[in-house]
């Protein structure tokens, strides 16, 4: 998934007015997967999702101690849950269609014996020719696996529904939103935001360190 | 997992390009502090340590890109994201290897031979991908990978000094940002 543009961006802007209109963007491009990846079937959605949510995850990683109030730490835990979640329902995702087609092959190499086991001019075939293939011991241990992994899937979707709705029901994005609007300060002292809530146009809320002592 | 490092004097109200500069140098550090043993199979957290190393020297180049220089920057991110590629073909085998490890120690032995069965062709891929690793940090290692993101680092405070016209708190036209012109963006 193409990361969204981040317009405005100015080298020699302060590092937490870029980094805000950063968050915004990359909170905005997590939030758009939005109703559909709460659909356990959208594992494009989910997928996207993560990567949006790692996006935002590193972002908050370089910025939110240095540059913004003190949710967007508490966002970046949140946010890397969220990830690590949706990663591991995305390992399921790709693992469950490859012990498929590896049971498929199997099975088809197991019909091709049992073909062979049969008398040339046979006509039909005798269901004693399909036991004992060589790979009738493996398929247990992947319906096991399949039927595992198939299993998690679902239980980490219900975390993932969980989480989000936790997420949701704290505000996550209202107050990341709000926190990445403040500025800490030379001394740590974190400032309120400006009254349009970025204060990339003209550094109004950014606390120089005279202000802050 | 290692944990990133710290970037020392990183603070809000400084230029973001001052910001590039010093979190580019060390996110490009890192990367290279964990090559040391990544093609031992044995040892699958080396691995997975300089790939996440990786990962963190992209998404800060991606954050930063208005800052460098355009002609230099993009070659170097292409050359940073095919590193990490290779780290990923040698991780996703590791990590479905040792899941497998896992589940084939707690569930009935009647289960082994599916575990191989399913395990056999990820070595192969576990192979390949050590093989792909080895030849994307020979060619880091050949061309100064390292050497060539500390100097793309510090392009981002050079082009601002070198920008910025000296007792000119108001220019004519607005400084050409290193990238383009100001207003432009990527992240």
């Amino acid at each position: 998934m193409k990361a969204r543009k981040v317009k405005g961006l100015d080298p020699e802007g302060t590092l937490a007015d870029n980094a805000e209109r950063i968050v915004r963007v990359r909170l905005d491009e997590l939030q758009s997967f939005i109703p559909r990846a709460l659909d356990p079937d959208e594992v494009t959605a989910l997928h996207d999702m993560r990567i949006a949510a790692k996006r935002l995850r590193y972002v908050l990683e370089v910025t939110a101690e240095p540059c913004f109030g003190p949710y967007a730490e508490t966002a970046l835990k949140r946010t890397k849950e969220l990830q690590d979640l949706l990663g591991e329902i995305h390992d399921c995702d790709v693992q469950l269609p490859r012990i498929m087609g590896r049971m498929e092959e199997l099975r088809a190499a197991d019909a091709r014996t049992a073909r062979m086991r049969a008398p040339a001019k046979a006509d039909d075939l005798d269901p004693k020719y399909a036991t004992r293939t060589s790979s009738a011991r493996a398929w247990r241990g992947l319906e096991t696996m399949a039927i595992y992994l198939k299993a998690r899937r679902g239980l980490l979707f219900e975390r993932f529904l969980e989480l989000w709705t936790r997420l949701e029901r704290d505000g996550f994005r209202a107050r990341l939103t709000f926190a990445a609007s403040e500025r800490v300060g030379g001394d740590g002292a974190v400032t309120p935001p400006s009254q349009d809530g970025n204060a990339t146009r003209d550094g109004a809320a950014i606390a120089s360190p005279a202000q802050s002592r | 997992m290692a944990k990133a490092r710290d970037i020392d004097g990183l603070r809000a109200s400084m230029p973001f390009a001052e910001a590039a500069a010093a979190t580019v140098a060390v996110r490009a550090e890192e990367l290279f502090e964990h090559s040391a043993g990544v093609l031992d199979t044995s040892d699958i957290e080396r691995v997975h340590d300089m790939r996440v190393a990786s990962r963190r020297l992209r998404a800060v180049l991606e954050i930063y890109a208005p800052c460098f220089p355009k002609a230099q920057f993009t070659p170097l991110l292409r050359e940073v994201k095919d590193l990490a590629d290779a780290l990923g073909e040698r991780r996703d085998p590791d990590v479905l290897l040792d899941r497998l490890a896992t589940l084939e120690a707690v569930l009935p032995k009647a289960n082994t031979p599916g575990i191989e069965a399913f395990a056999a062709p990820i070595r192969e891929e576990q192979e390949r991908g050590n093989a792909t690793l080895a030849a994307a940090l020979e060619h880091a290692e050949r061309t100064n990978l390292a050497g060539r993101l500390a100097l793309l680092a510090a392009s981002a405070v050079e082009l601002e000094e070198d920008d910025v016209p000296e007792a000119a708190p108001e220019p004519a036209e607005p400084a050409a940002a290193p990238s383009g012109p100001n207003g432009a963006s990527a992240a």
